[in-house]
Parts: structure tokens; sequence; C-alpha cells
């Protein structure tokens, strides 16, 4: 998660410095939750406790951005609290027993800063680290009960325009759930949303049962234990991580497959593209197995916090750098997700532990396909661009792919995918080489 | 069971026999009188009179203008009445609102004495405080951004909309300000904050206005007290009285247990109230100013030195607060009540006083001293919510019971301690409960730095509809609230 030192690391550092001035508060929700309210944490969100959530989603200079002064945009969030109360609560955990998210209305913290850049020039730097110095690099602990769980970061740039940072712990939700949280929150900037579709399920504690040994045997789960050190609920750190991004268009990925009728849909391509280029950098198990990931966005299940991801691990007979890219990715596409169902027996009913990484447990592809990142709107005005990376990601790497704003060119309209890598340091550079070497990108 | 009921039945023919003695005095006299004449007969009377300002017409008409002297002398010495025509209390925004967990939080962020933060967080379990109550926008940075700007602001904001609430209410307007009376002990910017009200309102060029600071969180009473004797001097004039508590500057940043208990407490709040003596505002008046008694007992080092605003050792400001403080507010209280009492308590309370004082004096030392139920001078009593130790040892004292106290309590709970103005508050709970009914007396007793104990008593005009505004109006319907010893946080 530390950047490491190479060239582009060296501007991140000192795009660090241009980033000053910060000022810390507390918004809570309008009306008091009640007395003892808690949150059960169910045993999905628990073996999402070590990764967060970080989106930094950027607003040009306008009008509307100059018209929001800090009160305009932190008056609308007590009422949206209302809807997200269990945000602004906190861990508890007696020793040893589960822990759970008290609603105490403790709040969110939010941070206001000032860039000595203009967002042209910020956003002009194509680093995949640009977002770290906008969002807060959080983790809760070590004192459990007192760290908040989401965090807003309010950025102005010299020339006017905002980046607005949100850390989301990943036991409160998925992608999703912390997307859907944050552009409720721009509805009620707007005015008063109605809110007759959003509900807030009381996780319940799952009866144990018993039935479930029983059924056919199930696929492992794509999960890796780990041991934490120390306090803080963060995943240790065994190698240097770094980051890359880089964007492919739609067009690209379609010129690769030739003149194919039916077109490999842009995931599964790219996760077929990148499998195959870290296979060739000689890592036997990432070469043969890797993890996909992908969450829920069907409205099937309308409960507003909830993480509601799929995953399972492809295993392949030989090495990804001998199968044929469009093969691979037909295969990654035809691969049937879990429900992950079985994760029940890994966590201990009582304890919640042990503690468990998913993301990186494997090499993991995570698809973020249809999730709304243009959707928060200030006043109307949607970012320019929107940043997204998870932290606490294992030591096997993990790949997001993300939609793109789409823009129009003179050819017309143009989608693309922006892909965010995260691997050990030198496997991230050995990466860059071959994508650029092999399929031209840069 | 015949005891206490015959024990009942003679306390009750003793107070009413003592309490309407003048009364039933008078009206044996009138009967006896108005007998005598109707034995004398109608004629004779007239001829009587007749004779007598004939032949004695010196003595009459020196009798006629005695007595007429006496009535005039009497009319006009008579203080002018100060009536209260109604009165409006600040309610503090949602965004300003601070949940216990979050001010726990920020006191761990900004003090890094474990020990202190220990100690708040138990003086906060234990204060009778709910999760509603608010501080202004400035203690919710970490650290508090405590500029002079920032408290300018919240001034601003708490007196300005207690205000325009006033004004809306009684359509008073700002040429009909003759007198305005500011009281708001810990900030005390250039130009006063009255000056601010004066600029903002646009108010005459001729006003009489007066700004206190320093005077603690009884200096409500003051003002009010102050109000009604310029309402003497000057005639058909209406009294702007503004009771606010800025919290902004006032944020202690150390660890001396004694100066901390302030942070934990205090809370924004403001009330405005509009006094009047002109005769046309009888009519619509809510109260009418009876009695205030102004107690103050500086002159003992220990009380003077109860409340005191000092340096810590590391050079941090803050108000200590000594351990006498209760003892102190006690004794403050009895020397209240002992010139009070004679104001308004019945004669029957009086005098079984007086006979149990003469015979401690006379006949036995050993005899208990009669402590007055005030009970049977006052059918709603507003303490000042101080904290729940303040209040709890009034209740003891006073032997009140519990629904007597339940709008100090509730006040605490919603709105916390807001100095000066949290007697209004009070008020407002029990006409938003329309408990308020005409003819009920009112007792506000104001407690603060110096030591000192401020007693103001008011008649109700009118009896009073709950209104759908005010800061109790959303949430009246959840009280009262049962407020456990120690909240578990």
């Amino acid at each position: 998660m530390v950047p490491s030192l190479s060239d582009e690391a060296m501007g991140v550092e000192l795009e660090k410095s241009a980033v000053y001035g910060h000022k810390f508060s507390t918004v809570v929700p309008a009306e008091a939750t009640g007395d003892a309210v808690t949150r059960e944490l169910t045993n999905m969100d628990l073996i999402m406790k070590l990764h967060y959530l970080r989106a930094v989603y950027y607003f040009k200079q306008s009008e509307v951005v100059d018209g929001l002064a800090i009160t305009d945009l932190k008056e609308p969030m007590f009422p949206w609290l209302n809807v997200y109360y269990p945000v602004t609560g906190r861990i508890r955990t007696e020793a040893g027993s589960r822990p759970l998210i008290k609603c105490n209305d403790c709040g969110l913290r939010i941070i206001e800063a000032k860039c000595s850049r203009t967002l042209e020039e910020w956003l002009s730097v194509e680093d995949s680290s640009r977002w770290r110095p906008l969002v807060p690099e959080k983790v809760l602990g070590p004192e459990l009960h007192f760290s908040p769980l989401v965090y807003i970061q309010f950025t102005r740039f010299k020339c006017g325009g905002m980046a607005i940072g949100y850390s989301w712990a990943h036991l409160l939700g998925d992608a999703v759930s912390a997307t859907n949280c944050i552009n409720l929150w721009g509805k009620f900037l707007k005015g008063n949303p109605s809110l007759e579709t959003l509900r807030l399920s009381n996780h319940q504690k799952k009866a144990e049962s018993p039935a479930k040994h029983v059924k056919a045997p199930q696929k492992p789960v794509p999960v890796k234990q780990v041991k934490l050190a120390g306090e803080c609920w963060q995943a240790p750190d065994t190698c240097k991580m770094a980051t890359c991004s880089f964007k492919i268009a739609e067009t690209d990925l379609k010129k690769m497959q030739g003149e194919k009728q039916n077109h490999v849909p842009p995931f599964a391509m790219i996760s077929a593209l990148i499998w195959k280029c870290l296979a060739k950098n000689g890592n036997d198990r990432e070469s043969k197995s890797a993890t996909i990931c992908r969450n829920s966005t069907s409205l099937k299940s309308s409960d507003m916090l909830t993480n509601n991801l799929k995953a399972s691990t492809i295993t392949l007979d030989s090495s990804a750098a001998n199968i044929d890219l469009l093969e691979l990715a037909t295969l990654i596409l035809k691969h049937e997700l879990d429900e992950l169902e079985s994760i029940d027996e890994l966590i201990d009913r009582n304890s919640g532990k042990p503690d468990f990484v998913l993301y990186g447990a494997n090499l993991t592809f995570i698809d973020m396909e249809g999730i709304d990142l243009y959707g928060l709107e200030l006043k109307g005005q949607t970012p320019v661009q929107v940043d997204y990376n998870i932290d606490g990601i294992g030591d096997e790497g993990a790949v997001l792919v993300l939609q793109g704003r789409g823009r129009t060119d003179l050819t017309g309209s143009i989608q693309e995918r922006t892909v965010m890598v995260t691997l050990p340091e030198d496997q991230i550079n050995q990466l860059r080489g071959v994508l650029s070497s092999e399929f031209g990108i840069a | 069971m015949v005891v206490p009921v015959f024990r009942g039945a003679v306390k009750f023919a003793y107070r009413f026999l003592v309490n309407n003695l003048v009364t039933l005095f008078l009206a044996t006299a009138m009967t006896a009188i108005a007998w005598t004449l109707h034995r004398l007969g109608q004629d004779n009377i007239v001829d009587y009179s007749w004779w007598l300002l004939q032949q004695k017409p010196v003595e009459s008409l020196g009798v006629a203008f005695f007595v007429a002297l006496v009535a005039t002398v009497y009319f006009m010495s008579r203080p002018r009445p100060v009536y209260l025509v109604d009165y409006a209390c600040f309610k503090p925004p949602a965004p300003c609102r601070v949940p216990f967990a979050t001010f726990i939080e920020h006191t761990k962020l900004i003090n890094k004495d474990e020990k202190s933060v220990q100690f708040q967080t138990r003086i906060l379990e234990r204060s009778g405080l709910g999760e509603e109550t608010c501080l202004p926008p400035a203690n919710h940075f970490i650290p508090p951004n405590a500029t002079m700007e920032a408290s300018r602001a919240e001034a601003q904001l708490v007196i300005f909309s207690a205000i325009d609430d006033l004004m809306k209410k009684t359509g008073l307007k700002h040429k009909d300000i003759d007198i305005l009376v500011v009281n708001c002990s810990l900030f005390s910017p250039t130009p006063s904050l009255s000056a601010m009200i004066i600029n903002k309102y646009k108010l005459r060029s001729n006003i009489r206005s007066f700004n206190l600071s320093g005077m603690g969180c009884s200096a409500g009473l003051i003002s009010i007290d102050l109000a009604r004797d310029l309402l003497q001097v000057h005639p058909r004039a209406n009294a702007l009285v503004v009771s606010a508590e800025i919290i902004t500057p006032n944020f202690y940043n150390g660890n001396q247990r004694s100066m901390l208990l302030p942070n934990c407490l205090f809370r924004m709040g403001a009330a405005a109230i509009l006094l009047s003596n002109r005769r046309r505002e009888a009519r619509r008046a809510k109260y009418r100013l009876t009695h205030v008694v102004r107690t103050h007992k500086g002159a003992d080092d220990r009380a003077y030195r109860c409340v005191y605003e000092e340096e810590d050792g590391e050079g941090h400001s803050g108000i200590s607060l000594s351990k006498d403080l209760m003892t102190i507010a006690v004794e403050a209280l009895k020397s209240n009540i002992t010139t009070l009492g004679p104001l308004v308590l019945p004669m029957s309370e009086q005098l079984l006083f007086v006979l149990a004082l003469a015979g401690r004096k006379l006949v036995n030392p050993k005899w208990k001293s009669y402590l007055p139920d005030f009970k049977q001078a006052f059918e709603h009593f507003c303490i000042h919510a101080g904290g729940r130790a303040v209040i709890d040892e009034l209740q003891k004292n006073l032997s009140l019971t519990a629904e007597h106290v339940e709008a100090s309590r509730m006040t605490l709970h919603r709105f916390g301690n807001t100095s000066s103005s949290s007697l209004w508050y009070e008020l407002n709970y029990i006409e938003s409960k329309g408990r308020m009914r005409r003819g009920d007396r009112v007792w506000q007793i104001g407690f603060g730095s110096g030591f000192k104990c401020n007693s103001a008593v008011w008649k109700c005009l009118r009896t009073i509809k709950p209104t759908v505004d005010g800061p109790w109006a959303d949430c009246i319907d959840r009280y009262p609230v049962q407020i456990p010893e120690v909240v578990r946080l």
C-alpha cells in the first residue's frame, strides 16, 4: 500500500505536499438513532474487513462548484445519515466475542484540504497513485471503538475544481453499497429525494444449519487466512505492493478479437489479457489459477448495506501463457461464480475469527461493471474523472476493471475501461513492459 | 385510616383560616356595619350625613380630602406592572448536534491524556444530558476552531434566531424597542452584543441599551430585574431582554479535573424576552412579574471562589468549580428563601415558620426549624438546569415532587446546560405540555458565579395553549423520558 520509490512515485511524494491545510470535523445523523442499536456483521462482512475502498471523484471548476461552501456540502449529510445511520457507528469488540457495529451516531470524519495545483495539472499525471493524497489512508484500529468507518475529504484545487475523496470500510458493504450511499448524498444536496425504494435490513445472526454439511462438495472459498500484526484491521505487508493504471478503449479490445460476430465483453478480455501477461513472467501458481469477483448489481437484494459478492477460482490445466487469448477470455466469461455459502464454515460464530483476505488471496480480477461511479452529482454536475482503488489487497495482487466515463471524439463516442492493477512491485514493471511491447498498451 | 384523614382536615382548616384571615375579618366587619346601617334605616342615614356636612364642614371636607390623598398616594406609588408579553428560545439546528460518542471521540483526539478522557466520559454518563444536545459549529472541528469570527458567528446565530422568532410571535417592530438588556457572561466583544443587535435590527438612536457580562448563569434574572427597574422609570415602554451564552471561545484545552465539567455540560442556547409596562399589553401578555429577589454571597470568600475562571498549571484558561459548590448553592438558596418567603408564602406557612423560630429561640433550641412548603406558593418551578446535582439537591431541599422538577430535568436532557437561558426553555416545556393555567404562579431560580442565587416570580395571566412552534415543538411528545442514573457508553 505504501508507494514504492519508482520515478512515478517520486512524483507522488511531491504531490503529497501539494495538498495542505487539512481541517478535521465530524458529521452525524440529524436524529438520534436510539439506545443500544447494533448492527450484526455477517460472515461475509467479516471476511471483507481487511479491505478498504478508496474513491476520488474529480469535479471541474464551475459556478456550481464555486458556490458550494463547506457548510453547503455538510448540511445535506445530516438527513442523509438518518438513512445510512450504521455508517456512523463504531466497531465494538468485547474480548473474544464477535465484532459488531454499535450504531451510536459517532459520525463520519470530514477533512477539508487545499491543493496548490490546478485540477488539469493533477489529472494530467496519469500516475495511478495520484489519488492517494486526496483520500485518507486510514484503517480501522488500533482503537477500534474510536475508528470511523467512512471518511470524506474535500480538496479544493487552485483553479476552483474539487476532488471528493471517499474512504469506505469494506465490512460495511460492497462497492455497490458504497457508491449508492455517496450518490444518495448527491441527491440530498440537490433536494429531497424519495426514499421509498431504500431499505436497511437488520442483519440477524445466522443460526447454524447442520443441513449444510450434507450438501454436495463445495468449491473452495477463494480466501486466505492471515495473521494480523497488531491491533489494526490491516492486511499484513509481506511484500511491497505497487499500483499502476491504464485505459483501454472498447474498440481496441474488439480489434484484438478479430472479425467475430459475438464479441467477448470487456471484463473477460481484459482479465484474460493481463493474466496472460503475468503468466509470461513465470509465477507458477499465478499462471494456473485466479479468482474472479463480481458485485451483484441486481435489484433483487434491495438491502442498502450488504456485501453481496460472488467469487470463485478458475484453475487451469496449464499456464495461462499457453492458452489463446480469446479462449482464455471465453473461459473467464463462462465460469460460474458462487454465492460463497461455504464461508459460514470458515468463520467461528462466536469470535468472528480467524481473519481473512479475499482480494489478493489469489490473483483476483474484480469486475466493477454496472456500478454507478459517475452517478455522484453536485447539483447536476457530474465528475470528470473517478479514481478507484482497494486497499488491503493480499500478496497475489488484484486487478480492478472500472467503467470509464465515456467521451466523444471526432470518430464518435468512445467507451473505455480503466484498469487498476495492484501487484508486488517487481511484477508491475514487468507487466507494463509486456503490455506495451506485445499489445501496445501504455 | 382515620388519623391521616383527621390530620388532613385539620391542616386544611388551619390553612383556610389563616390564609384568608384578612378577608374573613373584613367580611365580618362589613357585615356588622351593613347590619348597623340597616338598623338605622335609610332616611336616618341621609339625614345624619346632611347634618354632618352642615355642622362640621371642615372636618367632613378634611376627612374626604384625607381619604382622597391617601388613595392618590397609594395608586401613584404602586409599581408599574411589568408584563411578559412573550418570549422565544433558540432552537439549535440538526447540524449542531453532538451525540455522546462523538463528544468522547473528539475529546480523545484533542486531549491526549487518557485519565482526562475517562473522567469526562464518566461525567457525561452521569450528567443527565441526552443525545440531542448541540454545540456550535466551531466545536465540531478537531481541534475546535475557536476564532473571534466563529464566536461572533455563534452569537449572531443564536441571538438573531431568538429575536426573529420573538418579533414574529409578537409583531414587535424595531422602532418600538425602548430598552435593550443583553446578558452573556463569557463573550464580551467590542462593540458589545447589544450594539450588534442594535446594528442588525436598526433600533432607535435613543434606545436605552445595557450589556451585562461576567455575571454568570444567574444573569438572566439580573437582566429581568434591571429591565423591571427601568420600566418603573420609563412609562409606556417595551424592554427586550436577551439571555445567551456563547460556547465557542470557552472550550477548555487542559487536564485539570475541576475545570473539565463545563466542557461536558455547557451547550448552545439563547432566549429573547419582551417585557412591557404598557397597559394595552396586559390583554395579550402571558405573565406578570410579581417579585424578583437577588441574593449575593460574594462577601464570603468560599462562595466567591467556588466558580472561578483561572489558568491551570499549563496556562490553559478555564472555569474551575470547587467541591463545595452544592453546599454553597444550598446556603445561597436558603438565604434567598428567607427574603422571598414572606413575599410569597401564604400566611399559614409563615405563621408556622415564625412559631417554630420563636419556639427554638424561646422555648427549646432542639425544636426542628420549619421548612416552609413552597408548593403552597407556586404551581410551577423552573430550576436552573446547571447539572443533575443541582436539580437533585433542590428537589430534596424544597421537598418537590418529580413532576415539579420535570421541566428542569427534561431541559437538561434535551438542551444541556444552556446557562442563563435554561429557565426559559423550562418555562416553554411547561407551556408546551399544556400545564400553564391562568392564575398559576411560577418560580424561576437561577444560580451563578459570585456566588449568586436569584429568584423571579411570575403570575400567569391567561391559560396558554401548547404551540406548534418553539424549541420543544417537534419532540414534546417524546417527553418526559426516563433518564438512567448512568448511561453506558
